[in-house]
């Protein structure tokens, strides 16, 4: 405008030269207006990005580089139908790959809930172009904040569209984890962003917000939780152990809690030898009286592992394993007498008793064979 | 009418059916759990029973054979009363797999262990002083490894099982300890109340 007024006052030449300065100024100035214009027409084009869902807007700045979507493309025809200044300026993102500002941006991202992938990837939000002034930068810097505060609430759905579209050889797991890495400088509260170890032969394990997403510190996470959920249940085993905090200590706890219980048995086992020889003598009096209360159950029980003596007595020197396979055998029949304990009468209860009795007295006979 | 009577109770009986069903698999899923099955009053029956079995014969054994009284008759009944809770563990878990093959192993190495323990008792003795000192700072460190360690000794069968195993055998293990005492004292209860009370004629002492 200057040049204009700087242009009337002249001479014939400088008519010509106002004729050639008002033209160069009319050019000028549709350079210029070519040039302010755009910022509001951006305005224009990057309100009509927002109104656009997040993931095709972030699309949409991201088509000159990946030549993505068809929908991408299409709604880039559609607006470049409507701003002849838009391809301009997507050129321009491509050209110019820097993010200034990541104090102004962190700032806004304290109030979003989530700031995803920006730090990480500078490249993804191509948003300032090289003649952009500061209006552009700030209007700019808005879409991707749109995009990364509805992000969240759709589950980081459009951050690994956003990070696919530029790092299609990233994994997803790596992906959600630098996601969620990245979510560290923010001070929101997405607390649907971290998600728990799942127990899985292999190591399925999701990283939680600020922890490292390396393979190594994954397995080592997995390890301790095993470790830490078997600590729990012991800790619930032994009593006494809730209220001690700090793993050595309980160990302490448990270490004495199984030493008291081995020392126990062995006391009984004393007090069962003395006892012991009075056995044949009261077995049948004992059984008689407290079969009700204690051993009912056990008669059909009885039958059956019977045939466990019986084991021992086809050879010590065999191995043990047959015994198991023996005892797997039997012990469907387990099952089923367990089951059927209820039908039993006494009087059966009895009789069976009485058969056992027999056939553990044929069996200690061929024991002494043996011996 | 009566048709219709009879078919009420038809299909009640049904549901009732499949709700026990139910009721039972899910009874199942929970005993499943291998120490939660070591608290059920069914597992000590059973323990009780084979383990009477078993203390008879050990009876027979120790009597034939006019063993010291005190110490090695109990031992063998602290070895019979370990054999049948393994038994009763059905060798789904390490320790009672250890614990049977236990006895065949020292059955056959018993005579090798005493001639090499007189050999190498010597020379052993003057190296453990050095080597426990050199050994002390480097394996003390890390407490709680050096815990789960002993932890490991304790349970037969996982002397050298990572820590993890360790405390999923020290889980089963120690709830099978628990119900073994209880069934021994029970038994034993029985056994001391009814030789008390004279245990030839019925007598309709309840246990005590």
């Amino acid at each position: 405008m200057e040049q204009t007024t700087g242009g009337l006052p002249g001479s014939s030449l400088a008519i010509r030269e106002q004729d050639k300065s008002a033209l160069e100024s009319i050019q000028f100035n549709q350079e210029i207006q070519g040039i302010m214009d755009p910022p509001p027409e951006n305005a224009s084009s990057f309100t009509a990005l927002l109104e656009l869902p997040p993931p095709q807007a972030v699309e949409l700045l991201h088509s000159p580089d990946c030549g993505g979507a068809a929908a991408s493309s299409a709604s880039a025809k559609s607006l470049c139908q409507i701003n002849n200044q838009k391809p301009y300026l997507l050129h321009s993102f491509s050209g110019n790959l820097s993010f200034p500002a990541n104090a102004a941006l962190i700032e806004r991202a304290a109030k979003f809930s989530v700031f995803a992938g920006v730090n990480s990837n500078p490249e993804d939000s191509n948003v300032v172009g090289r003649n952009s002034g500061v209006n552009l930068d700030k209007v700019k810097n808005e879409p991707p904040e749109s995009d990364s505060n509805p992000s969240p609430m759709q589950g980081c759905v459009s951050d690994p569209t956003v990070e696919n579209s530029n790092q299609r050889a990233a994994k997803r797991k790596e992906r959600e984890k630098k996601v969620k890495g990245c979510s560290k400088k923010s001070k929101g509260a997405a607390d649907e962003a971290s998600g728990e170890a799942e127990k899985l032969p292999y190591v399925h394990v999701r990283a939680r917000r600020g922890q490292a997403t390396d393979s190594h510190s994954l397995a080592e996470r997995a390890r301790r939780e095993k470790i830490n959920a078997r600590m729990k249940l012991l800790q619930e085993l032994v009593p006494g152990c809730n209220k001690i905090s700090g793993t050595a200590l309980v160990l302490d706890e448990i270490i004495n809690h199984v030493q008291s219980l081995q020392r126990q048995v062995e006391f009984l086992s004393m007090k069962l030898a003395v006892v012991n020889p009075r056995i044949d003598f009261n077995l049948d009096s004992i059984l008689a009286t407290d079969g009700a209360s204690l051993m009912e159950c056990n008669f059909p029980s009885t039958v059956a592992p019977l045939m466990w003596p019986e084991i021992p007595v086809n050879g010590n020197r065999q191995q043990y394993q047959q015994q198991w396979q023996v005892d797997a055998i039997h012990q469907p029949a387990w099952g089923r007498e367990e089951g059927n304990h209820n039908f039993i009468t006494p009087d059966n209860s009895f009789l069976s008793y009485d058969s056992s009795a027999n056939s553990a007295t044929l069996h200690s006979n061929q024991l002494k064979m043996e011996l | 009418m009566s048709s219709s009577l009879i078919s009420n109770p038809v299909t009640n009986t049904d549901l009732t059916k499949r709700r026990k069903k139910k009721k039972a698999q899910l009874k199942q899923q929970l005993e499943e759990q291998n120490h939660i099955k070591w608290k059920s009053p069914a597992q000590q029956q059973i323990y009780s029973s084979k383990l009477h079995q078993a203390l008879a014969r050990v009876n027979l054994r120790s009597s034939a054979s006019a063993a010291g009284d005190a110490p090695r008759r109990g031992k063998a009944v602290r070895e019979a009363a370990d054999r049948v809770l393994a038994v009763t563990a059905k060798g789904k878990t390490r320790w009672s797999r250890a614990i049977l093959t236990n006895r065949l192993k020292l059955k056959f190495r018993k005579h090798k262990r005493q001639r090499i323990t007189a050999a190498a008792a010597g020379p052993a003795r003057s190296k453990k002083p050095r080597v426990s000192v050199l050994r002390l700072k480097g394996k003390s460190l890390p407490a709680v490894q050096r815990k789960v360690r002993f932890l490991g000794r304790l349970v037969p069968g996982c002397r050298k099982q990572p820590m993890p195993v360790i405390l999923e055998e020290a889980i089963d293990y120690i709830s099978a300890l628990e119900m073994q005492v209880r069934a021994m004292s029970t038994l034993a209860d029985l056994l001391s109340g009814s030789t008390a009370s004279g245990g030839s004629s019925s007598s309709s002492a309840p246990p005590s």
